[in-house]
Order: C-alpha cells, then structure tokens, then sequence
C-alpha cells in the first residue's frame, strides 16, 4: 500500500497508476485517489468539518463544491453530531470516521485503506460497507487491508492472502469457513517458510 | 503556484488554531518582559556579577536601558522558543501520525513544508511585532514617557532582529524532517545556541551568521551591513534542504 501511494520507493519493479508510472505522475493525478493508512488525517485543533475541508482544499476541491461536499460526507459516514467537535475530543472511532471521510468524499477513482475497521464500532462497520459499496458500482478501484476476514468476505470481490510481507494466494470470498481457511493457509505457509 | 495556495491555506488553517503556538506566543512574550522588567529592577541593587552581565547596559537608564537589554534578551532567549515552535510545525506530521494523509496528493509535499516554512515567517513576524508593542506598554507602564525619535528607532530595530533571530532557526526543520519528529528539531535548535553563544566570543563571531543578530543587538554600529546580509544564508541553504528532504521523503522507519 505505501509503494502504491509513493510513501515507499520499489526497490525492484514499478509502480503503475491509470498506465503511467507514479514516480513520473502529475501531481493532479493524485486528485483521483483516496486513502488512509495507520492514522487518519485528522488534525487535533480542527473541528470534523475543520478537518474535511482542510483534506477537500489539498485534494484540489474547487471551493465552490467542497463544502457541500464535505456535508455529504458528515452525513454518510454519520458524524452529524460531531461536525463541530474538536477531533481531540473524539474516540478513535470517530476519528477513524473522519479519516475515512477526508478519504473517500472527494469521489475517488482509486480508494486504499489499511485496516479501516480496526477502531470503528460496528455502526460504523456499516456505514463504512456502504460508502465503498457506493463507490464500487460507481466503478472506483478499492484496495482494503484487514484481519477481519468476515468483514472482508461481505465487501471484497477478490481476496489476497498475504503472510510475512509476501503473497500466499487468493481466497475465494464466496467459499463458506474463510476463518478456518484463512488460518490453515498462513499456517501452511509459516511451516514451510520454516523448513526452507 | 496553484497548488501552493491549498498548502498555505491550509497551514493557515492549522497554525491559526493551534494552542501550541498561541501558548508559544503568549509565553514567550511574557517571559521576555518579565525579565527585562525583573533585570531593569534589580540593575539598582548594584550586584557586582548581575553589573558584569549586563555589560555596557548598565550606564544606561529610561528607554536606551530597556530597549538594550530587551535586545540582548531576544537575540539569545527567543531564538529557541521559536526553534521549538518550527520544529513542531514540521514535526507533529510525524508524532501524530498525520504524515501519511500528506503523501498521494495533487499538492506536492515539497510544496507543503514550503508552506510550513512560509506560516513560520509569518508567525514569528506577528510575535515580533506583539514583543516590540509589548516592549512599548511595557515602558509607559515603567513611566519612561513617550520615547523620542532616537528611541522610537530602536523600538522599531526589534522587530528586523527578532525576525533575523528567527531566521537562523531554520535548521530545526531540516533536522525535525531528518529525525522524523519534535525532538531532532528541539536538540538542533538548542545546539544552534550552543554554537552561536561560543561562537560570539571569537574575533570573526559578526562574520558567522547565527551569531550576527546577537551582536547587531548589542551594538548595531559593531556589524557590517554585509555581515548582517549573510544571515540570510542560513533559512535559504537549510530551507532549500528541507524542501528537498521533503520531496524525497520516504516513510521507511
């Protein structure tokens, strides 16, 4: 996830987004892509609407839609009660709420998630299914890490085993016990990473 | 210039209500007239080792005593306060673990820490004029009276030193990008004191430019209008350094 959003530089193979090399990207192009990894940007000192429209202005937002912009989002990932609260004051879920709005509402073409439930509480869960299920038949390209396998099957198209930084296989996520797949497999794969 | 707008607006935005920098600011011009008042107070006990301290200031009294050890105060006391202040600028990215949300963006990280280094200029010009408004209050208060032309001059040179101060801050934010945080930046800037302080000891201190605002405060007829052109070197070599750290940033440790 950092190589594809240029936080890493490959130190073998290259790195393609819409055919072109990131490194060699106008940077205009990165107005199509939405992301949050490890932390969400979320400012201490700014409000929730604060935040957003600080996130809107650098993905270059014309003023005159980021604002409404930004209110859609309020209202998708349902931080209406928190618009005006200090992101200091909010629980990690709910930052984590604003992260993924900044992320997601300026309607990304390319949308990259690290972990994104891991401190949502399940409403958020919910609404967080719905935004990238929105996005999705929009036609936006959705690449989301998680150890939540449940919560994997229920949004991904495709699934991709990865263990000690390294490629395992695919998991088909319509195939039933993925818990107990999902363990074999990475079990497999230490013991024989082990033996080698 | 397109995409520097979006940064600087929204360093503004960041600066503007951050409670570190109000806190700063408030602090700092605070304790400065604390102690120009307590040193204005206690230069009357005559107290041979605080006499020997304070140099040709001593013979002075009213407006020229206050402004002369307001000047030294400032080029030796206020260089780390907004040391600190650049460094957590730069920094918090990196300790709040906002750094990420900076990278995949249609505005170029080079261009947001120059933003960064533009808020800094900006900031440390608005605490150098409410120090020299402070410093004036400060005087009425003392009953100084209205100061004269002559005195209004030196008034007015504490805002181009604070600012000259401030300028050879710059290597925090080159040191708090490399460190990845607040603390490289705090550790270079009290070092740049270290080094200004013994520095200033030596025949050629006005000739090296982090010590220059400090003996321009002393005596502005000592430094060279040259020596006072090369401090600038210092925000433009390392503010050069930090935008390009920046652009070749990579989240690796």
């Amino acid at each position: 996830m950092k190589l594809l959003l240029g936080m890493l530089r490959p130190t073998a193979g290259e790195v393609m987004l819409d055919g072109s090399r990131i490194n060699t990207l106008p940077a205009s192009a990165w107005a199509g892509v939405g992301h949050v990894i490890e932390h969400p940007l979320a400012y201490s000192d700014l409000t929730t609407r604060q935040n957003l429209l600080l996130a809107a202005r650098l993905r270059m937002l014309p003023a005159d839609t980021a604002a409404a912009a930004v209110a859609t989002a309020i209202d998708e990932l349902g931080l209406t009660a928190y618009a005006e609260v200090r992101a200091r004051r909010l629980s990690a879920g709910n930052r984590q709420r604003v992260g993924l709005a900044s992320a997601l509402q300026h309607r990304p073409r390319v949308i990259v998630l690290d972990e994104p439930t891991s401190t949502l509480d399940p409403a958020g869960v919910l609404l967080l299914r719905d935004a990238l299920h929105a996005r999705a038949v929009e036609g936006a390209a959705i690449l989301v890490s998680s150890h939540h396998l449940d919560e994997v099957a229920r949004i991904a198209d495709r699934i991709t085993l990865l263990n000690a930084g390294r490629v395992v296989g695919p998991l088909d996520p319509t195939a039933g016990d993925l818990e107990r797949t999902f363990f074999d497999r990475i079990l497999t794969d230490d013991q024989q990473r082990e033996a080698r | 210039m397109s995409t520097l707008a979006p940064a600087i607006a929204t360093e503004a935005r960041k600066a503007v209500t951050s409670r570190v920098l109000r806190w700063t600011t408030g602090l700092l011009i605070t304790a400065v007239l604390a102690l120009v008042a307590g040193i204005l107070a206690a230069k009357n006990l005559d107290e041979p080792q605080l006499t020997a301290k304070l140099g040709p200031f001593v013979e002075l009294e009213g407006w020229p005593a206050l402004l002369g050890v307001a000047a030294q105060i400032t080029a030796a006391g206020v260089m780390p306060a907004l040391g600190i202040g650049l460094s957590w600028i730069i920094g918090r990215e990196f300790a709040e673990g906002t750094i990420t949300g900076l990278f995949a963006l249609p505005v170029p990280r080079q261009g947001i820490a120059l933003a960064k280094l533009v808020i800094y200029a900006a900031w440390v010009l608005a605490v150098a004029i409410l120090l020299t408004a402070a410093l004036l209050i400060l005087g009425l208060v003392l009953g100084y009276g209205a100061p004269d032309a002559h005195e209004w001059g030196a008034l007015a040179r504490h805002i181009p030193l604070t600012v000259l101060v401030a300028l050879t801050a710059v290597p925090a934010a080159w040191a708090a990008t490399l460190g990845r945080g607040l603390l490289p930046g705090i550790a270079t800037t009290i070092g740049l004191l270290v080094i200004a302080q013994v520095m200033a000891f030596t025949d050629a201190g006005a000739w090296f430019p982090l010590v220059t605002p400090a003996l321009w405060a002393i005596d502005p007829a000592a430094v060279s209008g040259a020596q006072l052109a090369l401090v600038p070197s210092i925000p433009l070599a390392f503010g050069a350094l930090t935008l390009a750290a920046w652009h070749r940033l990579q989240l690796d440790r």
